[in-house]
């Protein structure tokens, strides 16, 4: 019972279920609403949040957590989202990284990029992985979208981010 | 709770060596569709109830972005409506007339074969897909590879498949190819000549070669014209009495109505789907801007044959021997799919899956 209990209580489940809740908002309204006719990531500006609140290392693997998440719900291969949004979480880190103190518009400026850096390494992976096609200039203008929606949707998720690996993670 | 410890370059390490693993799993074959279909268990539901919730948000939002486009729509279909609707019978009448003749000679007919309507009920959440979410799916006979349709034409296929959903990729997808073919549409116009004298006479094989096709009248009574390759040969009775200047009518050789076979590839969103061709077409020159494309059915192919898929809006010449590439306007609208219908029609190169 106590297994259960931990279990239950880890920060990685917390991040599992509150990604399941992040993702849903993904395939349904984030997949309609869709400006300049791209869909805003906004699973890749969670997972930015979480790199820029938790670290290289969280980042990294909570990014790998949540790509398997969104791989489970695409038809591209296994592993693409995975290995695109853990670098997600390394880049929104790795932007803080200059800094001793960061402030909040900060982070939520680091994750923002970090979210539109995404979507230009994911339509990049896809055709390392020979699904052509993708890496088009309309990538810029989902890379834009998603940077400028970001910067808004940062701000409520980065205390979310915090939250869901708090007490927990990989820490050095 | 003992912390789980790892440093910076092995995390690295690691989310890079598992992608790169699950990729080439994925890639190769290698059962990850169980993974799949495991989350989803989990996830639809979540999705499901997230769906009723952010409903309203969506549809203010559709109102705020789609009000004045449906308005000027509305008027412009309205008024398409009141044209075509007398069109509209004389080619019910000619498609039943089709299907008829096509099932006298024992041909497939997409009259024969069973569908299930389904409604959309999801856009793609990436931008690296293209691919809509249907509210049909295994328990109502889809599966994988099945042909998608809306009331104008071919839509894409079935690319995933739970219980009761089921992914469709758009024709527009890079992934999706289908073999089709461009039906050139013929002039209608046909070459009457006047009868020439006996001794300048050309042989039936003569006539055929020659662009411009070109017949005699003789005084015999009755003159076959030799098999002309899409075009089905008939009598020509001419008047017993030689008369110099009968004349008979013969359709030009070089306007008959022409197929040819391509490959229907989507280039992404926002660019219109391409067909292309293998090598250079002896009868290239007749494909012209606005004939008709459908699927060209066959035993690997991935829809049955004639279904509509769209039209010719550009013609792209190639140097050397390629063939010409062709932009295709689809007559489906996929930036805005409601209802569809799914052919229960498994392709055999699908059947494994």
């Amino acid at each position: 019972m106590s297994v259960v209990l931990r279990v239950m209580s880890s920060p990685w489940t917390r991040l599992v279920l509150v990604t399941m809740l992040v993702l849903s908002l993904q395939t349904t309204l984030f997949a309609e609403m869709r400006p300049f006719g791209t869909a805003i990531q906004i699973v890749g500006i969670f997972v930015g949040a979480i790199g820029v609140m938790h670290g290289v290392q969280v980042g990294a693997l909570a990014g790998l957590a949540c790509g398997l998440m969104y791989d489970s719900v695409l038809p591209t291969p296994l592993g693409l989202g995975a290995l695109v949004l853990g670098l997600v979480g390394v880049a929104a880190a790795a932007l803080l990284a200059p800094f001793r103190e960061s402030t909040w518009w900060m982070r939520a400026g680091a994750a923002a990029i970090a979210a539109g850096i995404g979507e230009v390494v994911w339509p990049l992976m896809s055709a390392v992985v020979g699904l052509d096609g993708w890496l088009t200039p309309r990538s810029l203008v989902a890379a834009a979208t998603s940077l400028v929606a970001g910067l808004v949707l940062a701000w409520p998720l980065l205390p979310v981010a915090a939250w869901t690996l708090r007490d927990g993670g990989a820490v050095e | 709770m003992a912390e789980f410890r790892i440093n910076r370059t092995r995390a690295i390490v690691l989310l890079a060596l598992t992608s790169i693993f699950l990729i080439t799993l994925d890639i190769s074959g290698g059962g990850t569709s169980v993974v799949r279909n495991t989350f989803g268990t989990f996830f639809r539901p979540v999705e499901g109830v997230t769906r009723v919730v952010t409903r309203p948000i969506v549809n203010a939002w559709r109102s705020f972005r789609n009000f004045d486009d449906v308005v000027a729509e509305n008027q412009i279909l309205q008024e398409r409506i009141a044209q075509q609707e007398g069109a509209a019978v004389a080619a019910a009448a000619s498609v039943r007339l089709s299907q008829e003749l096509l099932a006298l000679n024992g041909l497939p007919t997409l009259a024969g074969i069973n569908s299930v309507t389904a409604q959309v009920i999801g856009d793609s959440p990436s931008n690296v897909s293209q691919t809509i979410e249907i509210n049909q799916g295994s328990d109502a006979g889809l599966k994988v590879g099945m042909p998608v349709l809306n009331a104008a034409g071919l839509v894409g296929k079935v690319t995933e498949v739970s219980a009761n959903r089921a992914l469709v990729m758009l024709l527009t997808d890079p992934d999706y190819a289908l073999s089709v073919k461009v039906i050139a549409e013929p002039s209608r116009r046909a070459t009457t000549v006047t009868s020439l004298p006996t001794e300048n006479r050309v042989t039936p094989d003569e006539d055929l070669t020659s662009p411009a096709a070109t017949t005699t009248t003789t005084t015999t009574t009755t003159t076959t014209i030799p098999t002309i390759p899409g075009f089905t040969p008939a009598s020509t009775t001419v008047p017993v009495i030689p008369s110099p200047n009968a004349q008979i009518t013969v359709p030009n050789a070089s306007q008959l109505a022409v197929r040819e076979t391509g490959v229907l590839q989507g280039r992404g969103p926002g660019k219109r789907p391409v067909v292309r061709f293998l090598e250079a077409l002896p009868s290239g020159e007749n494909i012209q801007v606005g004939a008709p494309i459908v699927s060209s059915g066959g035993s690997r192919s991935l829809a049955p044959p004639d279904v509509v898929i769209g039209v010719v809006s550009r013609v792209v010449e190639r140097g050397g021997t390629a063939g010409p590439v062709l932009e295709v306007d689809l007559v489906a609208d996929l930036s805005n799919l409601s209802f569809l219908r799914v052919l229960l029609y498994q392709p055999i190169t699908e059947t494994q899956r």
